[in-house]
C-alpha cells in the first residue's frame, strides 16, 4: 500500500499492521522468551557436583572431546546436504521453468509428495532398502556380481542421501519462485546481441535467480543443523549431529538442562556467525525482499 | 527403561527448542518379568501378603483400599501393549474397587515431570518410569514414598527406593538369529565377541549406561558382582575387536526388527522385546540368559501432585503380592513383588525365572551419578 493512500490525519500506525499482532505474540511468546530461558538457563542451572560459574556448562562442552568433534560434524552435514540439495535442485526447478505449466504442475507435486509423508517413515525405509540384507544387496548378490554386501548404509553418503530427499522442497521451491519472475524477454534480449545461450545463462539467468538460490542454501542449511533423527538411523555414530546429545543431556541421566541449554546456544551463536558471514557476500534483504515483490 | 530417545521430535525443528520439548514417538516395550518366588509360595498370595507384613494397613490397602468416589488421577507410562497391560491390570480394577478414575497419558517423559515441578503446575500424579530415574539425583523432582503403605520387604531386593518403587522387573539379555548362527547357541558373551565363531553383525544399544559396557566387560571375563565401579578402557578395549560389525540401535524395535530379520545375527535386547521377535513376528529367535541384567521400571510420584495421597495408596495396591501380577494375565511382564504369581503360560519365558549365579544387577545410582564422565568416554570412542 502506498503511503499517500493513507487519508489525512489518520493513525500514523497503518491500520493493517493490527493483523501482525497475533504473529508477533506469537513470536514473542513461542520464540523470543523460550529462547531467553534457554540463555539464562546455560548460565545458570548446573548439576549439583560441578562447577558453578557463569560459563561453567559452556567449559563442560568444548571440554568434551566428542562435543566439538559432533559440532564441526553438524556443520559439516549440514553443508553437504546443502551442496547436494543445490546440485539436484537448481537443474530441477530450471526444468520447471521451461516446460509448459501443466507439466510444471506435476514436476511441483513430485516435490511435494514427500513432504506430506512420515519423516520416520521415509528414514526407515532407506534403512530397510540399504541395509546389508536388503533389497539392493540381496539382488546384487543373488546375480553374483558381489560377493558380501556393499557398504551403503551407516556411511556419510546415506546420511546425505535420507536428508536430501527430505529437505529438497526446501531447495527447489524458493529458486523456482524466482526464476519464476524472470522475464523470458531478457534471454531473447540477449541472444539478439550476440550472447550464446550458455554465455546467456552465466551471465544473464543464473546472477537474475541468484536470490532463489541462497533463500534456498538458507533455508535447507539452517533446517539441516536441527537434524538427527536421519543421521542416526542412516548413519554410523560418526555422522552423529549435535541436536542428539542436546536431546539425550535433557532428557536422560541427571536431566543436565544447563549443558544442553549450552549446546542450544552454541548452535544458535554459530549458526548467526554463517547467517552474518553470508550477509557480507550477498544482500540477505534483497533475498528475502524478493519474495513480497511480485 | 528406555525413555531416553523421543524419536518424535523430529530433526527438522529449529534447534534451540530441544531443550524445552520432547514429543514423544518411539515407544520402549518394557519386558517380560516374574517373580523370583517359588509358585507354592503364590498359592495363597493375598494371605502371605497380610501375614508377612504383619501390618493391617498393609493387608487392608491390598484388598480393600480406601474409597474415593469421583476423584480423578493421572497415570503415565510408555504407551501401547505396555500400558495397555496396566490399564486392565492395575488401572481398571482399581477404578472398581475405589471410584477412583484415571486419566491416562502415553509416553514418560523425565524432561515433562521436571518441567512440570519447576513450574509449579503438576499434572501428573503416578508415572512409569525407567531404572535410570527415581534415585537421590531426582530428590528435587518426586516424592517420598510412603513405606508404612507399601510392602518394601515383599518387594525383590534392591527395588524399592526412597523415591519409587519397581512395579515389573525385566532382562537385558541377548538373542539370536538361528539361521543366522547356522543353528549353534552361544554360549555367552564371550562368544558375542567371536566374529570367527559367529560371522554377522552385532547390535547394541547407542547407550553408555544401557548395558554395554558391562557386557563387554563380562565377555572379557570380569564377574557380574565385580563390574562397579566399570572398567571403561577395558571395555571399550573388548568392544574394539568387534567394532566393525557393531550396528548400534536406538530403539527398541529396532533391536526387534533388526535380529528378526537377519540384519543382526545377535545383538543386546530387552527380552520383551525378542519375546515379540520370536512370539509376535514369528521370527527364528532365541535368548540367551548366561549374564543377563535383571532390571526393573519404577512408579514414582511427582513432588507436588495434588492427588499424593490416592496415588501413594494406588502404587501400595499395585506392588501387592494379590495384584501386582495382575498384568502378565494379558503380556509376558511379571511381577516385583516376591510373592506374587505371573500367569503360568509366560513363566519359561520371564526374566526372572532365567535368574542364576550368573545375573547382573544394574548399579543405578553409580550409573547415573557418573553418567556425564561414562558418556563422554563412550561417545568420544563410539564416534571414531
Amino acid at each position: 500500500m502506498l503511503r499517500s493512500d493513507r487519508p489525512a490525519g489518520g493513525p500514523i500506525v497503518n491500520r493493517w499492521a493490527a493483523l501482525a499482532v497475533p504473529a508477533i505474540v506469537f513470536l514473542v511468546i513461542g520464540f523470543l522468551v523460550p529462547l531467553l530461558v534457554i540463555a539464562s538457563r546455560s548460565v545458570t542451572e548446573f548439576p549439583k557436583s560441578a562447577d558453578h560459574s557463569l560459563l561453567a556448562n559452556y567449559q563442560r562442552f568444548f571440554a568434551g572431546e566428542a562435543n566439538v568433534r559432533v559440532l564441526g560434524n553438524t556443520f559439516w552435514i549440514a553443508g553437504l546436504s546443502t551442496v547436494a540439495c543445490l546440485l539436484i535442485g537448481y537443474p530441477y526447478a530450471y526444468l520447471m521453468n521451461l516446460v509448459r505449466p501443466r507439466v510444471a504442475g506435476l514436476l511441483l507435486i513430485a516435490v511435494l509428495v514427500p513432504l506430506w509423508s512420515s519423516l520416520l517413515v521415509r528414514t526407515f525405509a532407506w534403512d530397510v532398502i540399504l541395509r546389508d540384507t536388503g533389497i539392493i544387496n540381496r539382488t546384487l548378490i543373488a546375480i553374483g556380481l558381489i560377493d558380501g554386501p556393499l557398504p551403503l548404509l551407516r556411511e556419510t553418503h546415506s546420511v546425505l542421501l535420507g536428508m536430501t530427499q527430505i529437505l529438497l522442497p526446501f531447495m527447489v521451491l524458493p529458486i523456482y519462485t524466482v526464476m519464476r519472475r524472470i522475464d523470458p524477454e531478457y534471454g531473447k534480449a540477449a541472444a539478439n546481441l550476440g550472447a550464446p545461450p550458455i554465455r546467456a545463462f552465466v551471465r544473464v539467468f543464473l546472477p537474475l535467480s541468484l536470490p532463489g538460490v541462497i533463500a534456498g542454501c538458507l533455508l535447507v542449511f539452517v533446517l539441516a543443523l536441527g537434524f538427527y533423527i536421519t543421521p542416526a538411523i542412516l548413519g554410523s555414530p560418526k555422522n552423529t549431529m549435535l541436536s542428539e546429545f542436546i536431546v539425550l543431556k535433557a532428557t536422560t541421566g541427571t536431566l543436565d538442562w544447563g549443558l544442553a541449554s549450552a549446546m542450544a546456544m552454541v548452535l544458535l551463536v554459530l549458526t548467526l556467525v554463517v547467517l552474518f558471514v553470508a550477509s557480507r557476500f550477498v544482500r540477505v534483504r534483497d533475498v528475502f525482499g524478493s519474495i513480497d515483490q511480485e | 527403561m528406555a525413555s531416553r530417545f523421543r524419536f518424535a521430535a523430529l530433526g527438522s525443528a529449529i534447534v534451540m527448542v530441544v531443550a524445552a520439548c520432547t514429543g514423544g514417538g518411539a515407544t520402549p516395550s518394557p519386558s517380560v518379568a516374574a517373580p523370583s518366588a517359588p509358585a507354592s509360595v503364590a498359592a495363597s498370595a493375598s494371605a502371605s501378603a497380610a501375614t508377612a507384613s504383619g501390618s493391617p494397613a498393609l493387608a487392608e490397602v491390598c484388598t480393600a483400599p480406601p474409597k474415593h468416589e469421583g476423584q480423578t488421577v493421572t497415570f503415565v507410562s510408555y504407551g501401547g501393549a505396555y500400558q495397555e497391560a496396566q490399564r486392565k491390570g492395575f488401572l481398571q480394577p482399581y477404578s472398581q474397587l475405589t471410584g477412583v478414575q484415571f486419566t491416562e497419558e502415553e509416553g514418560t517423559d523425565y524432561a515433562k515431570i521436571k518441567s512440570q515441578v519447576e513450574a509449579g503446575q503438576v499434572t501428573w500424579d503416578i508415572v512409569d518410569v525407567g531404572n535410570d530415574f527415581g534415585l537421590d539425583a531426582n530428590a528435587d523432582l518426586l516424592e517420598p514414598l510412603d513405606y508404612n503403605l507399601i510392602a518394601k520387604d515383599q518387594i525383590l531386593e534392591g527395588f524399592a527406593g526412597t523415591y519409587r518403587v519397581a512395579d515389573m522387573t525385566y532382562g537385558v539379555a541377548m538373542a539370536y538369529n538361528t539361521d543366522k548362527t547356522a543353528g549353534k547357541v552361544p554360549a555367552g558373551w564371550a562368544d558375542f565377541f567371536d566374529l570367527q565363531k559367529f560371522p554377522g553383525n552385532r547390535g547394541f544399544w547407542k547407550y553408555a549406561t544401557g548395558g554395554v559396557l558391562e557386557f563387554a566387560l563380562m565377555a572379557d571375563g570380569v564377574d557380574p558382582k565385580q563390574l562397579y565401579p566399570l572398567d571403561v578402557d577395558r571395555a571399550l578395549r573388548k568392544l574394539d575387536t568387534i567394532k566393525d560389525s557393531i550396528v548400534w540401535w536406538d530403539t527398541g524395535a529396532q533391536s526387534q526388527e533388526r535380529i528378526g530379520s537377519g540384519e543382526y545375527a545377535l545383538t543386546m535386547i530387552w527380552n520383551g522385546r525378542g519375546w515379540s521377535a520370536k512370539h509376535t513376528d514369528n521370527k527364528p529367535v532365541e535368548m540367551v540368559w548366561k549374564n543377563q541384567f535383571l532390571t526393573a521400571d519404577f512408579l514414582v510420584i511427582p513432588k507436588g501432585s495434588p492427588n499424593k495421597d490416592i496415588a501413594m495408596e494406588f502404587i501400595a495396591w499395585a506392588t501387592c503380592a494379590n495384584n501386582n501380577a495382575n498384568p502378565s494375565k494379558y503380556i509376558p511382564y511379571g511381577p516385583t513383588n516376591k510373592f506374587a504369581t505371573a500367569d503360568p503360560k509366560n513363566v519359561a519365558d520371564l526374566a526372572v525365572s532365567n535368574v542364576d549365579e550368573s545375573t547382573a544387577y544394574f548399579d543405578d545410582a553409580y550409573l547415573v551419578d557418573n553418567f556425564d564422565e561414562l558418556d563422554a568416554k563412550f561417545q568420544a570412542w563410539v564416534g571414531q
